[in-house]
């Protein structure tokens, strides 16, 4: 009995995860506690939405660089909306937010599907109009944490539940549902689908009469969405919001994504090995600032490189696959 | 004269299949010699072994008489030989002057315009033709960047001149000044291996021919010496046993497409048809007959701009795949990697790519055992070969690969099948297979267009054959009446009877 190549690949990214997590227990003096496990929590629930956001949009053979911007957008608006409006109930807060990032979102798709532009040039302009825009606004007031409803700057920390010394925060416990429904929602319905067709073979998806234009430009508005929700909990967890938040989540994302497994090059991939990619990158990225050997500066370099690896060994695993032939296979 | 190149008994198989076998061929210089052969005979396999693309897996290549071996185009290059095609490959960012000394690594690091541009126009001059070096050859006619081509080869010092159907684009004016290029090449002193499907050109224009066949060399001899009738002959004899056995047609009588004056510009033009429930009806012709396009039109990918279709009495205008879809229309691309799989996807998932709503259930739910079940019966009817359903397609033989894409196709229960090239590139069991499920369907009482290169195959399958020849129909054959000969000559318009 063969493994299938999809659960193959997900069996090595948690063997990697583990092994990774063991080298730094071995290198840095107390690592493995609760404490630790309950700052990365958070971080990684942030990288894993966009991450989830960023794996539609590469699915469909394009990419999202303007994410970066989009969740510094989000979490600025909405944050200046809290404080207009301090008494809007709690549970529309995160869907406003949401909104806002969709709007972006919709922007992208909007040009990449309506003029058959290239989304890396149009989001590389995204990234720095949105940008700009959040540079323009805050330039008179900021948001900071003082000015938040309490309610907010305390969410980040709150607890769904905890298991022993570890604290699952709701921000956690939101994030996994939502990779999970992203999940469910890819692999089981039949919009889902369309999103590997178009990826794997756009010339014979237009033959199977689906309409490429309006999945890409759904990818756009979920990545836009879901970096809304990132931008959430960004301003929950910091507060202060400046003219930098969110800077280089770009790289974190298409770097989560392709090290979780997704085809750069589109049409295949999974959600599930797209979590534990961004897992891996956030906990490399927040130990090496902890790890004496290896000054901080590096931490980027690291993130290249492991981009780079998981990029290598998947072009060089699907080109042996295609070309090896044979009805058994 | 000493030959300038010889190929000696050369053997190249691909995965068992061999495209040549002990096939030589002598050229000499100032001399044209014409190659013709079927679809598939080896022609071009020929030519990438004589330009280096591939190696031979036996036998002997010679340039005036010494033992050579291309390990690439560039060594080939180096020994005079170079190959144009029917498609022009220019580079079209660049001007005329940058695409014929492309390949020069010889020049000096820093770019004189004045003498580049010069010394291409004279290059362009001794082809006879005048062309401002300065235009980017995007801008160029097909003719013209043909001639950019030529101009390059003999930049590069050509002693052997390879024409790979280089008039198959053209027209009637521009074939006549390729006729002039070629035959001051001639005087020049060049070796010219002119390729083409139109057998008079080679009268017109060829002092000796070759003809070729399974890969085999069948004869070479001066033109004077051979008629259309005998090279058409010489093409297509092959033995009888090869033949596939013919099965009693399953035609029902009853008209399911009608189609009339069908035209669209540049492609094809005045396709009348018609198609019963339970027919085969294949569209037979050289490659580049324009058929694929008439299939496309009939499927919405490339509508056809003027002429009237009709499905089962009712006129319909086909715009797109979706709307030829929910006719009953279904379409097996020929370019299975290209068009037709989802190479990364599993078995199931292509299967049921454009029947998704088949298995949709509340709010988009997909109902994949409904899937699986179905992907599972295709897989026992149609004998796909694979260790599970989910395995990409990407690593199946081609033989599978075809059968998903009929399966894919099938399970929108078409009333009307295209397909194109069924079974090119799979091996002969597949082969048989394909057959014997295209024969089933027709029992059916589906209707069956195919588009085939493959004679044998248009004969022992079709009950009706509709040859193409440059985007019309120039003849009509029921199937039991129609020979090997008799389709060729129509295909490539010989007037001998």
């Amino acid at each position: 009995m063969r493994i299938p190549l999809g659960t193959l690949r997900i069996l090595v990214l948690l063997a990697v995860f583990a092994a990774t997590v063991l080298f730094f227990a071995s290198q840095i003096d107390g690592y493995l506690n609760a404490r630790l496990f309950n700052r990365i929590s958070g971080s990684v629930a942030v990288i894993a939405l966009i991450a989830v956001g960023q794996a539609f949009v590469v699915l469909t053979r394009n990419i999202d660089l303007s994410i970066g911007s989009v969740v510094g957008c989000s979490a600025y608006f909405t944050g200046g909306i809290l404080i207009a409006y301090p008494d809007l109930p709690p549970l529309l807060v995160p869907l406003l937010a949401m909104a806002i990032g969709a709007l972006f979102g919709a922007l992208n798709g909007f040009l990449v599907a309506r003029f058959h532009l290239p989304s890396i040039i149009v989001t590389l302009a995204t990234l720095a109009l949105f940008r700009s825009i959040l540079v323009q606004s805050s330039d008179g007031s900021s948001i900071t944490t003082d000015r938040l409803p309490t309610w907010l700057t305390e969410f980040a920390t709150q607890n769904a539940f905890t298991l022993g010394e570890l604290q699952i925060r709701w921000i956690v416990v939101i994030s996994i549902l939502v990779v999970l429904a992203a999940h469910i929602f890819l692999t089981r319905f039949r919009a889902g689908r369309t999103f590997f067709a178009i990826g794997s073979n756009p010339d014979a998806a237009a033959f199977a009469g689906i309409n490429a234009g309006r999945t890409i430009f759904l990818a756009f508005v979920l990545s836009g969405a879901l970096a809304g929700l990132a931008g959430f909990m960004f301003l929950s967890r910091f507060g202060n919001i400046t003219v930098v938040a969110g800077l280089g989540l770009e790289l974190k994302s298409v770097g989560a994504v392709v090290v979780g497994g997704v085809n750069i090059f589109g049409g295949s991939g999974n959600l599930l090995g797209v979590l534990i990619g961004a897992a891996l990158i956030d906990v490399i990225d927040t130990s090496l600032v902890r790890w004496e050997l290896v000054s901080e500066f590096w931490r980027e370099a690291v993130l290249g490189l492991l981009i780079l690896l998981a990029v290598a060994a998947d072009t060089l695993l699907m080109r042996r696959l295609l070309h090896r032939k044979g009805g058994s296979a | 004269m000493p030959p300038v190149l010889e190929m000696r008994n050369i053997s190249k198989s691909f995965g068992g299949t061999a495209a040549l076998s002990g096939f030589s061929l002598t050229l000499k210089p100032g001399s044209i010699h014409a190659l013709v052969g079927e679809n598939g005979a080896g022609k071009s396999t020929l030519i990438k072994t004589m330009t280096g693309i591939h190696q031979p897996d036996t036998g002997e290549i010679l340039v005036d008489g010494q033992p050579v071996t291309f390990r690439g185009t560039a060594d080939a290059q180096r020994a005079g030989i170079a190959a144009i095609y029917q498609e022009p490959m220019v580079f079209p960012d660049l001007s005329v002057a940058e695409n014929i000394f492309i390949s020069h690594q010889n020049r000096p690091t820093l770019i004189n315009w004045t003498t580049l541009n010069a010394e291409a126009a004279t290059m362009i001059a001794r082809l006879g033709v005048t062309l401002d070096p300065r235009r980017a050859a995007a801008e160029l006619t097909l003719a013209e960047q043909q001639t950019v081509e030529i101009a390059r080869a003999i930049s590069l010092n050509v002693r052997v001149l390879i024409m790979d159907e280089p008039s198959a684009s053209l027209s009637d004016h521009e074939v006549k000044r390729l006729f002039g290029i070629a035959r001051s090449l001639r005087d020049q002193g060049v070796a010219v291996l002119y390729i083409s499907h139109r057998l008079e050109e080679i009268f017109a224009l060829a002092d000796t021919v070759t003809v070729m066949r399974d890969g085999k060399h069948i004869s070479t001899r001066p033109v004077s010496e051979v008629t259309q009738a005998s090279m058409i002959a010489e093409m297509v004899g092959r033995d009888m046993a090869g033949r596939f056995a013919r099965e009693p047609s399953k035609d029902t009588g009853e008209t399911l497409l009608s189609v009339s004056n069908l035209a669209k510009t540049g492609a094809f033009c005045d396709v009348s048809f018609t198609v019963n429930r339970g027919e085969i009806l294949c569209f037979s012709g050289l490659v580049g007959a324009r058929r694929t396009d008439v299939g496309l039109a009939l499927f919405g990918v490339a509508p056809a701009d003027a002429g009237t279709v009709e499905i089962a009495g009712q006129p319909v205008t086909i715009t797109n795949p979706n709307q030829a879809q929910s006719l009953g229309i279904a379409y097996v691309s020929e370019d299975r990697r290209k068009l037709g799989l989802a190479l990364t996807e599993g078995i199931t998932a292509n299967i049921t790519l454009p029947m998704l709503s088949k298995y949709t259930g509340a709010f988009g739910w997909l109902n994949r055992m409904r899937e699986l079940t179905d992907a599972q019966a295709f897989r026992k009817q149609l004998n796909i070969k694979a260790a599970n359903l989910t395995v990409p397609v990407g690593t199946l033989s081609g033989g599978n690969q075809q059968k998903v894409m009929l399966a894919k196709w099938l399970n929108t229960r078409p009333r009307l099948l295209i397909v194109d090239e069924p079974t090119r590139g799979i091996d002969v069991g597949a082969k048989a297979e394909v057959h014997q499920i295209l024969r089933s369907l027709a029992a059916e009482g589906v209707a069956i267009i195919i588009i085939s290169s493959d004679l044998p195959e248009v004969l022992s399958l079709a009950d009706r054959i509709l040859v193409m020849r440059e985007g019309r129909i120039v003849g009509e054959f029921t199937g039991d009446a129609a020979t090997d000969e008799s389709v060729m000559r129509l295909a490539v318009a010989a007037e001998v009877a």
